[in-house]
């Protein structure tokens, strides 16, 4: 086997090319701001100081999180009934639906909420609400997918057992499948709220300018403003939000395994 | 004892598939039942329509009084030992078992004292607090059977839960859920395709065939008084014999009529009859009721299993003429080729094909320096549709040619009208080298000579299972062999606890309590 491991070099070196570098100098930009002609760079704490004392920014940050919770919360809501129902169909048809599931997934991710603008367009709903609809649309395939590998992996005979131990259907439902779909639904959450809480491109499209978000802000200052030290800074910012909404997520999930 | 669980007339389907056809049993309080068949028989069928994971097409399950046909699983005072076990991968050795009360809304000190119990009475004691996931296989059985057990059920469900096991660790289980059973005192309902397991624990044996019951009883009783061959065959080891029975007390085998202990068939009714290994007695020449020769002797460990031959098989004897080597030689074009003579049945005559013949002659043509084949183009004959001899040149695309006779012959077969046997087989030609060369002399005699035996009423083939003759296939010269093909006679095994010698002249006794009569298995 150790010969094998060679093969990891390119990764290593790719990785340490366009992961660790971008990394760093993102954390180099957001800890400096452009100096005078003498000293080019300064190092200083004034873009986080400047961002947590703006009340807008911290509202757009909050925004964020509520956005990526609820569209998370939703997928979990319509995906678990969808993958439950998948996963108790015949296993032909099980191939049959996971396919159509996955088809849209096919199509560019800018295409289809494109096509959901123009569907949206004259509906009078509120920007928020379109914004909802676009992110659940778009995320509630991994959700499915991910309970629905759970849920197949299951070994049916525990749900008899579950009944022959006094279980109706609904108790078996609680005491044995939901648990047994925990890990499921977390890596769901995983893959649903990590790029909801920094999507920019589907609440900009779906949402017009009114509706500002994170990965919007961050865009912004990169592209339009090319104020590259305050974009750094608001990224790493978000990059410690969504670790340690990770690291609870996980340690929900260890303490249930062990309980 | 008092009924508990009566079946009424089930009749199962799967798919068009008939798997239970109109099953009628009684259970009764405190027994230790075993379903016992092979698989695909409706044994774990029948449990899961039980346990209520099924429902029948027809017939009614009455428990207690009461039919239960349409009450739900969960509802059912019964509890199952799944064959895989289905313990919960997300709770531990104590949630596992506790399951069940929680379940049923149980107080907490309750829960404790019952499982504790119950896991002590597997024998867990301690591992309360393990992963399910990481015991063994027999730990994880002895967790299901606690599962099952603390609700206290009145019956409790086992489906071939000693399958998974290595060959200790089941007839420790085996002794362990008797004990528990006994323990406990609850009806067990065991489901298993190993005829031991089910003679070991059980109280009450039912034998199930395609969907229907064969035998209900005790072990003795299906062991010493088998219904029909199948039972007989299924449990135990049996030698099985066709035979008449002409009156009352007694019957006909093998042309001789002995003393029975049964009665009750019709006059000279078709029956068969088992005599059980260990009931036969070896003796000396003359000292029992059949004459034989010691075909085999195997040792067995507690006993030596002998096979004794009482009557020879059906036999047809036939002439090898071994001729020098006759390959020719194509000097110009460098080529070899081979080809022997053959005898042909005339009733072959008339479909016989190029392909064929070149098969039965054995023809071959392959370079002489580099030894590789070479196919051959055309055979030439001209057999007619009588006895005789006739040539056949066989021909390669280069002209290289050899040719080589065919005799045609009447068939001759052998008929032994006694025990409904035909033989035949034919006279052939060979080379020194084919013999040589042979990896299995037996079985290439056996194809050479087109040996062949059937039953003469239903034209069923019969093994050829003796292939007799005087020569090393290594030393071998040119010159006429004999060669006797036959089929099995007559052959008893018999379990005894002296040792014999193969070849043993000998006689075999039993009593007349040892011969059991069966009727005939109706087809179904």
């Amino acid at each position: 086997m150790k010969s094998f491991r060679r093969l990891v070099y390119p990764y290593i070196v790719w990785a340490f090319i366009f992961i660790v570098i971008p990394m760093l100098m993102i954390v180099f930009y957001a800890f400096t701001k452009q100096g005078n002609s003498v000293l080019t760079v300064k190092f200083t704490f004034d873009n986080f100081i400047r961002f947590f004392q703006d009340k807008i920014f911290i509202d757009v940050l909050l925004r964020s999180l509520k956005l990526a919770v609820i569209t998370t919360v939703i997928c979990i809501i319509i995906g678990y009934p969808c993958a439950y129902f998948i996963a108790k169909l015949k296993p032909n048809s099980q191939g049959l639906m996971i396919l159509l599931i996955t088809i849209p997934m096919w199509i560019n991710m800018l295409v289809r909420t494109y096509a959901w603008r123009g569907i949206l367009l004259e509906t009078g709903l509120s920007p928020e609400i379109k914004v909802y609809i676009g992110m659940v649309y778009n995320f509630l395939p991994f959700m499915i997918l991910q309970i629905y590998t759970s849920l197949s992996k299951m070994d049916k005979s525990l749900i008899a057992a579950a009944n022959d131990l006094g279980c109706d259907n609904r108790m078996a439902f609680l005491k044995v499948t939901l648990p047994l779909s925990v890990p499921g639904i977390i890596s769901g959450i995983t893959l649903v709220f990590l790029p909801a809480v920094s999507s920019f491109f589907i609440p900009k499209l779906l949402g017009g300018g009114s509706y500002v978000l994170v990965g919007n802000l961050v865009e912004n200052y990169f592209v339009t403003t090319g104020d590259w030290n305050f974009g750094s800074a608001v990224s790493l910012i978000m990059t410690i939000v969504i670790l340690i909404s990770m690291y609870f997520t996980r340690k929900f999930d260890y303490e249930k395994e062990n309980n | 004892m008092k009924k508990l669980i009566e079946f009424k007339n089930i009749v199962k389907e799967f798919d068009g598939n008939i798997v239970l056809k109109g099953i009628n049993l009684d259970i009764y309080e405190n027994e230790f039942v075993t379903l016992l068949g092979p698989s695909g028989c409706g044994k774990t069928t029948l449990l899961r329509i039980l346990g209520g994971f099924l429902e029948q097409d027809q017939g009614s399950v009455i428990f207690d009084g009461e039919d239960i046909s349409s009450v739900p699983a969960y509802k059912r005072p019964i509890n199952t030992v799944f064959q895989k076990y289905a313990l919960f991968p997300h709770l531990n050795v104590f949630e596992n078992v506790a399951f069940g009360l929680k379940i049923k809304k149980t107080p907490k000190d309750i829960i404790e004292s019952k499982v504790n119990r119950m896991i002590q009475l597997v024998g867990l004691d301690g591992f309360q607090k393990r992963d399910v996931t990481l015991l063994s296989g027999g730990q994880q059985q002895r967790v299901a059977i606690a599962r099952a057990l603390v609700n206290e059920p009145d019956v409790l469900l086992l489906d071939e839960p000693l399958g998974a096991l290595d060959l200790k660790l089941r007839k420790e289980m085996q002794h362990e859920l008797k004990r528990i059973q006994q323990e406990v005192g609850i009806t067990f309902i065991f489901v298993t395709h190993d005829q031991e397991e089910a003679l070991t624990m059980s109280d009450k044996i039912v034998v199930m065939k395609d969907g229907n019951i064969q035998q209900i009883g005790t072990p003795t009783e299906i062991y010493n008084e088998p219904v029909n061959e199948y039972v007989a065959n299924f449990i135990g080891e049996s030698n099985i014999l066709d035979g008449i029975m002409k009156e009352d007390y007694l019957v006909s085998f093998d042309e001789k009529d002995y003393k029975c202990v049964d009665f009750g068939f019709k006059k000279d009714e078709p029956v068969d009859i088992v005599i059980r290994p260990e009931d036969i007695e070896i003796r000396e020449r003359g000292k029992g009721q059949l004459n034989g020769e010691v075909k085999s002797v195997l040792f067995k460990g507690v006993h030596y299993e002998v096979i004794v031959e009482t009557m020879v098989g059906t036999s047809k004897t036939v002439t090898m003429h071994v001729l020098d080597d006759r390959d020719v030689f194509n000097q110009e074009k460098k080529e070899k080729m081979h080809a022997s003579d053959f005898t042909m049945d005339l009733d072959d005559v008339s479909e016989i094909t190029d392909q064929e013949i070149i098969a039965r002659a054995n023809a071959q043509a392959w370079d002489a320096e580099s030894e590789e084949d070479i196919s051959i183009a055309s055979v030439e004959y001209n057999i007619e549709m009588k006895a005789g001899k006739y040539p056949v040149t066989f021909k390669t695309h280069n002209g290289t040619l050899i040719t080589v006779h065919v005799n045609v012959v009447e068939p001759k077969y052998v008929e032994d009208k006694s025990s409904n046997v035909g033989i035949t087989a034919f006279d052939f030609y060979k080379t020194v080298d084919e013999i040589k060369e042979s990896m299995a002399i037996s079985v290439d005699l056996k194809t050479w000579a087109d040996a062949y035996a059937w039953y003469l009423d239903d034209d069923e083939e019969v093994a050829i299972t003796n292939v007799r003759f005087d020569f090393d296939p290594n030393e071998i010269e040119e010159g006429d062999y004999k060669i006797t093909f036959s089929t099995e006679g007559r052959e008893y095994k018999i379990h005894t606890t002296k040792e014999f010698k193969e070849g043993a002249r000998v006689s075999i006794a039993f009593g007349p309590e040892d011969i059991h009569v069966m009727s005939k298995m109706v087809n179904m």
